[in-house]
């Protein structure tokens, strides 16, 4: 395959989002088939690309102008990301109504995620994933401007840290090329910028961050697609970081700092859902719970961790799906995706955070006790899970958007999967290799059990027997009548603070100052000072510059 | 001679400082350019000088024909502008004769204090006619400044006189409205 | 010979098109064609190589003439998708007045005769009908050349070292009054038309002086680079937290896209405060944006700004993030090369400029929304800058490649 050919899973969305342009006038589903075909196109031009060859292919298109040069790169960590980022966005493009302007808008900011994950170079996966948070809020305003949405600055400083983290590498280590960074340039300051960028430009927060908040929006339709375009990014720029380290970050205590941060994100997502009055409001901290465990698997620094923490991600896809195309009320649907996300056995998020535990408390230490937290953030979320059963709906959504067939077929998929973890695993694996360099005897691939340094999983024979377990007790299951607000369980423990917490910020955005107050900011009173009248100030900069250079 | 040519550019500045009427302003711009002129010549800069003196000649000529009426020197509330003069007169002294070394310190003189006064001008926020006159003694008085580097000063004397001719050929019309 | 062409086709479509104002359409046609021609010759001239065609030694060094090719194609997009109730013959008419100047300033043989030209400029500006009194218009402008000669004379004067940083104050002073910023502020009245507004200096004129006059400076003061740099950058941090607040929270709309230019500038003070190739290249490219970005929306927001519509569509969300800065358009890489920049030569310096990069969102949402409900021409117009700021944001190469960087 030609190297150019790496630029088709970047062309066919934005071809895409051209003919939906194009098809505009006729708003129903010509453009909505046009818009999903092109990513979808997308997605199959990188299956095409990789299975036959299975090694890592790169396209180098000489210098762009601003210090990078134009590289690509499909590796196997590339083609996980990709389709992690494409298909939940294809499904979601596909079933779901959307005006032209939003479809375009999604679209591209779904090419610009995948020109972000097969970018060659630190630089480059900078631009493009600006661009793509910028087309996020974008949609998201043009979907309803007063729902609420991640602020734009925050999403900027993310990946102008990342921007700057890559100009640091090319002045210390010569180049910010993800293949060609001297492990000496992988500084704590330049993992710092990029940790700072992954965090915050994926929501990756402890507190109600923008990752929750979205989806409390009327309509979910634009939300999914922003949590599935951006979501993935910043775990990806973790994962590269070890490609930039040549498997470790650059010194171990961040690998502490990053693992606990993640059981912190979990923690809150689940404390949150433990204590949510209506079942969005459960939903709503369902994927940062899920990215949670997955960044506390990825900072572990082992390639069992690694392999846990892509295995999530990929489970976190199937989520992002699910939740748009969920209905308000309960029901198998709102069940069989609660269940895929909690973790319950033998679902494959049950599989990686057993993996991404086992490989913390491997590492020992103070990782150990990371794991330890874990372990309890899990029960928690489960005790979340299954409280929202019986939870009452949330605010509505329209029918239009939701899918609940789909949503089930899905969620069941994720957990009937859970024996095929070994096969996850096995290909988890194989894009872990890329980034970190793996020790022999360290995990042996298998499909029908897992063996890591201190155990061995038995996965057909243990998650078999409970997929068929659990299907039985589905069948036998009565459906839980949906119960009115004031009936449901109360939570394991409040939320002190929270409400005092949401009081204070709402204050804090609701401030203004007096009417009578005038404010010392005039630009106004400046320039009229400084243009009207005597050059005074003019004078005095002349004489302040005069005096200050010539110290 | 090249000092009294000095002298009588700071004059002919100051003159456009405190003039008001056409008359006074056509006055400084013609001493401005006379002198500038002699100082640009005793650089060596003959070629320029002509320009210079050409330029200040036409433009003073043409000042005479519009603006306000009469000489306007001195007019009442004058004495800030007087010690403005006097000040810059001094402080181009000092930084072209004290600070600066070298010959040429006349020249240099002439120009800091050109383009001192003629910025003063601009800066008073005065009429039309004023500011126009300011505008081409302060082209003059750049002409002049090239000359201390006499590699390349004929082209900016010339553009410094087509400057302060054309400069007097615009309207001192305050247009309705503005 | 293309020098030469470069500004006397121009100056003739000018003159042409202001003795044919009765005919507005025969002015277009005329003005167009000798404005062509004379963008043509910049494009052939080669950079460096000198003309003596009218016994003065006249050459287009490679940033000038970038700059001017990029200030031609922004004249020519803006007249052919000329705002609503602009009169095209009259934007060619200052914009190819505008271009004649620039040219002579560009290929000047001295900084003199540049500063020269600058001051016919400034006499021509302010001739034309402006609401502000005439002597308010002419101040700033005829300050900036005042300063600049003075910053030649004290670059020339023989004597110890302070008198070459004398001269480095004049060079920086003299160019932030010609552009306008702070703290060598134009007055600014919304109403009044662009031709005579403070805006040309600061969006049209600014940038190829800002070129031309920071080029030579470094041959002409040789030991007072690190204070010309000082200057630069320190002038640019107070502009664009200045114009950055000050576009967010100004009444005026109009305003609001004045001091969003002012910290466009600021930026670009910095990236030629820097004094490395990579600040260089990161300032031309906002200037580049300037020209091709900005200022054709500001002259596109008019009509809305008049009538006081303010929305929230896409094509204003858009516009919003262009302002801003964000990817994939040309503010991006500016700043990465910013960045680079000043990484490389005192990293702290970079945390601060880091930091500022932020305020630029505030302002930019609110500017967006100044756009109205574009139609027609206008979103045709909107389209095409966005357009080309996407193409210089993913590839800048060309242009720099043509600025010699």
């Amino acid at each position: 395959m030609p190297p150019l050919a790496l630029l088709v899973p970047i062309a066919l969305p934005i071809l895409g989002a051209a003919l939906v342009v194009l098809l505009r006038r006729n708003e129903g589903l010509l453009a909505r088939a046009a818009a999903s075909a092109g990513v979808w196109a997308a997605a199959v031009a990188i299956v095409a690309l990789w299975l036959p060859v299975r090694s890592t292919e790169e396209l180098g298109l000489g210098q762009l102008g601003f210090g990078s040069s134009f590289e690509l790169r499909l590796d196997a960590v590339a083609v996980v990301f990709s389709l992690v980022v494409l298909l939940p966005a294809a499904t979601l493009l596909a079933l779901q109504p959307r005006t032209w302007q939003e479809s375009t808008v999604a679209v591209l900011g779904v090419a610009a995620a995948v020109m972000a994950v097969e970018a060659g170079g630190v630089l480059l996966t900078a631009i493009a994933g600006c661009t793509a948070a910028t087309l996020a809020v974008i949609q998201l305003d043009v979907e309803d401007l007063r729902a609420p949405r991640p602020s734009w600055a925050m999403l900027l400083a993310a990946w102008i840290a990342l921007a700057w983290a890559g100009v640091i590498l090319q002045v210390q280590g010569g180049t910010a090329i993800y293949a060609a960074v001297p492990v000496s340039a992988m500084t704590v300051p330049v993992f710092a910028l990029t940790a700072f960028a992954a965090v915050f430009g994926s929501g990756l927060l402890p507190w109600r961050g923008w990752a929750s908040r979205l989806w409390s929006r009327p309509s979910l339709r634009a939300a999914g697609v922003a949590v599935a375009t951006l979501q993935p990014l910043g775990l990806y720029l973790l994962v590269r970081a070890y490609e930039l380290g040549d498997g470790r970050y650059p010194h171990g205590y961040l690998h502490l700092m990053l693992a606990a941060w993640g059981v912190l994100v979990a923690f809150g997502a689940a404390a949150r859902a433990q204590a949510a009055t209506t079942r969005r409001e459960y939903m709503a901290e369902v994927l940062p719970g899920m990215a949670g465990f997955a960044l506390m698997s990825l900072a572990v620094g082992s390639e069992l961790g690694l392999v846990a923490a892509l295995i999530l991600i990929a489970t976190s896809a199937v989520i992002a799906v699910c939740l748009p195309l969920l209905p308000e009320r309960g029901g198998p649907p709102s069940l069989l995706v609660a269940a895929a996300a909690a973790g319950v056995p033998p679902g494959l998020a049950f599989g990686g955070r057993l993996l991404g535990l086992s490989a913390a408390f491997e590492a020992g230490g103070g990782m150990g006790l990371i794991g330890l937290a874990g372990v309890a953030t899990w029960l928690l979320s489960a005790a979340a899970a299954a409280r929202s059963v019986g939870l009452p709906a949330g605010r509505g959504r329209p029918a239009t958007e939701t899918f609940p067939g789909v949503a089930a077929a899905l969620g069941g998929l994720a957990v009937v999967a859970g024996p095929a973890l070994g096969l996850a695993f096995v290909a988890g694996a194989s894009a872990a290799a890329d980034v970190m360099s793996t020790q022999a005897g360290a995990l042996e691939n298998g499909v029908s059990s897992i063996v890591t340094v201190s155990t061995v999983v038995p996965v057909i024979a243990l998650l078999g027997p409970l997929l068929l377990m659990g299907a039985i007790a589905l069948a036998f299951a009565k459906p839980v009548p949906s119960v009115a607000r004031s009936e449901s369980h109360p939570p394991l423990f409040k939320l002190y603070g929270s409400a005092l917490y949401s009081r204070i910020a709402e204050q804090v955005r609701a401030a203004a100052v007096p009417g009578e107050y005038r404010s010392l900011f005039n630009p106004g009173a400046l320039e009229s000072a400084a243009a009207g009248g005597a050059p005074l100030l003019w004078l005095a900069s002349l004489v302040a510059l005069a005096f200050a250079v010539t110290r | 001679m090249t000092e009294a040519a000095a002298f009588a550019a700071w004059l002919g500045g100051a003159i456009i400082v405190l003039a008001d009427g056409r008359r006074g302003l056509a006055l400084g711009l013609a001493l401005m350019a006379a002198s500038l002129a002699v100082a640009t010549f005793m650089a060596g800069q003959q070629v320029g000088a002509a320009a210079l003196l050409a330029g200040g000649i036409v433009g003073s000529a043409l000042r005479y024909r519009s603006g306000p009426e009469g000489w306007g020197l001195m007019q009442p509330g004058s004495t800030p502008r007087i010690i403005l003069t006097i000040v810059i007169g001094l402080l181009s002294l000092y930084l072209a004769l004290s600070i600066s070394t070298g010959d040429g310190g006349a020249l240099r003189f002439a120009a800091l204090a050109s383009i001192a006064l003629t910025s003063a001008r601009l800066l008073q926020g005065a009429d039309r006619a004023a500011a126009l006159t300011a505008a081409s003694a302060l082209a003059l008085a750049l002409g002049a400044a090239s000359a201390i580097a006499p590699a390349a000063s004929l082209s900016a004397c010339v553009a410094a006189g087509i400057v302060a001719a054309g400069a007097s050929t615009l309207s001192v019309i305050e247009p309705s409205g503005a | 010979m293309e020098p030469e062409l470069a500004v006397a086709l121009p100056a003739a479509g000018a003159a042409c098109a202001t003795a044919l104002r009765p005919r507005p359409r025969l002015a277009l046609g005329l003005g167009a064609l000798l404005g062509a021609g004379g963008v043509a010759a910049v494009i052939l001239s080669a950079p460096g190589a000198a003309s003596d065609l009218l016994g003065v030694t006249l050459s287009l060094s490679a940033p000038s003439r970038s700059m001017l090719i990029v200030a031609a194609g922004a004249l020519a997009f803006v007249v052919i998708l000329a705002p609503q109730n602009a009169e095209r013959s009259t934007l060619l008419r200052w914009g190819l007045a505008g271009l004649a100047g620039m040219a002579a300033i560009a290929v000047a043989p001295t900084l003199d005769v540049s500063v020269m030209v600058l001051l016919a400029l400034v006499l021509l500006q302010v001739a034309g009908q402006g609401r502000r009194p005439y002597a308010r218009r002419l101040r700033a402008p005829a300050l900036a050349v005042a300063l600049l000669g003075l910053a030649l004379l004290f670059a020339r004067m023989p004597g110890p070292p302070a008198l070459q940083k004398l001269g480095a104050v004049g060079l920086v002073a003299g160019l932030a009054a010609a552009l306008g910023t702070l703290p060598y502020m134009h007055e600014f009245d919304p109403d009044e038309p662009t031709s005579t507004s403070p805006i040309p200096w600061i969006a049209f004129v600014g940038p190829l002086l800002a070129v031309v006059v920071l080029t030579r400076a470094r041959e002409l003061l040789p030991s007072a680079g690190g204070a010309l740099g000082a200057m630069l950058i320190g002038l640019g941090l107070i502009n664009i937290v200045w114009g950055c607040v000050a576009s967010w929270r100004t009444e005026l709309g109009a305003a609001a896209w004045r001091y969003s230019f002012t910290a466009d500038w600021g930026l670009a003070l910095c990236g030629f405060g820097l004094g490395v190739s990579e600040g260089q290249a990161g300032a031309l490219l906002i200037l580049y944006s300037i020209l091709l970005g900005r200022l054709p929306l500001y002259l596109w927001s008019r009509q809305p700004l008049r009538e006081k519509i303010q929305t929230d569509r896409p094509i204003n969300l858009l516009v919003a993030a262009a302002l801003a800065g964000s990817a994939p358009f040309a503010g991006f890489p500016a700043r990465i090369l910013v960045l680079r920049g000043a990484t490389a030569l005192y990293w702290p310096l970079a945390l601060v400029i880091a930091a500022t990069l932020l305020l630029w969102v505030p302002s930019s949402l609110r500017l967006g929304r100044t756009m109205g409900m574009p139609t027609g021409r206008q979103l045709a117009g909107i389209a095409v800058a966005l357009a080309l700021s996407v193409a210089l944001g993913l590839y800048p190469q060309p242009l720099l490649s043509l600025a010699g960087q």
